[in-house]
């Protein structure tokens, strides 16, 4: 467990950014990869690790970095959701309504979009949560947030030998 | 067996990267593939991930967006013709300070843009994220083919 009690602070903390918008909107694809690189510090520390850090190290703690942040970061967005039944697929709603009346598709598909997202927007604004919206969000975050948090691992592990080696 | 295994890495990373950037252009090309229309709320929700995409940001042409601002479209833009060069037998072993080099445009141009010495350039952003995109992936794909090739041997 204190293995990866580094990758979980990181992986907290990115969570907690995930859903502060004015962090979100000065750091956006930054978050994720500076925490996997905070959680390489922090594990350099915990041992007392001197001299270069393990590249495979590295992306795995950037990997679990990546995952926790993703856990945490939809844990908090579906509980933000729940408390205020209100989030940003509802907001972007009407924009997605305009956007879909400009783009030359079927509008057997067009009703088809609408209705699922009229779907989950009625949902969320009922009961504060969408079964379709919190499998989406935990795939997307999931994903994506592994992906970024792997190259944030690597990057960072190369950075800081550099930095060790100069 | 390196050289095919190596080659086997730059093939899946050019892959991977034309999806991600396929998905930026999806408002483009939902007139060659209808499909992507169903998609297009989970993707607007994915690339929000990775960027604020403020809307006066976006590369707009004509009456469709990028789903990414111009800065990270031209990253990622980046990526892709870097992986596209990487297909065709180009790899350039990038430095760690030379990555720092290549950020440094785009570092310069977000310090001056928040002390509001001029306004948001849409093609000063795609370009300076352009250089930081294709120098970045040169640094990242070295980092995956090391990582990847000496998985097991790497303690």
């Amino acid at each position: 467990m204190k293995k990866y009690l580094p990758a979980i602070v990181a992986g907290f903390v990115a969570g907690v950014l995930h859903i502060v918008p004015l962090a979100k909107s000065m750091t956006c694809c930054l978050i994720v990869p500076l925490a996997a690189f905070g959680a390489i510090i922090l594990d350099q520390k915990a041992n007392g690790t001197k001299g270069n850090f393990d590249l495979k190290r590295g992306a795995i703690l950037g990997l679990l970095t990546g995952l926790f942040a993703a856990l945490f970061g939809s844990f908090f967005d579906i509980f933000v959701t729940f408390i205020t039944r209100n989030n940003d697929i509802i907001i972007s709603f009407n924009e997605l309504t305009q956007l879909l009346d400009t783009m030359p598709v079927p509008n057997d598909v067009k009703a088809e979009v609408l209705e699922l997202m009229n779907q989950v927007s009625d949902s969320i604004k009922e009961s504060g949560f969408s079964l379709l919206y919190s499998v989406s969000i935990i795939f997307n975050n999931v994903i994506v947030n592994s992906i970024f948090g792997t190259i944030g691992g690597l990057v960072g592990t190369k950075v800081l030998n550099a930095r060790n080696s100069n | 067996m390196i050289e095919k295994k190596k080659k086997f890495i730059i093939y899946i990373l050019f892959l991977l990267i034309l999806i991600w950037c396929f998905g930026i252009f999806s408002e483009f090309l939902i007139y060659n593939f209808p499909f992507l229309t169903k998609l297009l709320p989970f993707l607007k929700y994915n690339y929000s991930l990775v960027c604020h995409t403020e809307s006066d940001k976006l590369v707009c042409i004509g009456m469709h967006h990028t789903l990414t601002c111009a800065r990270c479209t031209g990253i990622y833009l980046g990526g892709f013709f870097s992986s596209l060069v990487t297909i065709f037998g180009y790899n350039k072993n990038t430095s760690t300070r030379l990555l720092l080099f290549s950020s440094l445009p785009m570092i310069t141009d977000v310090f001056l843009l928040a002390l509001g010495i001029y306004n948001y350039s849409k093609i000063i952003a795609l370009l300076t994220g352009l250089l930081l995109g294709s120098v970045g992936f040169f640094y990242i794909q070295n980092l995956i083919i090391e990582l990847l090739l000496n998985f097991r041997k790497i303690k």
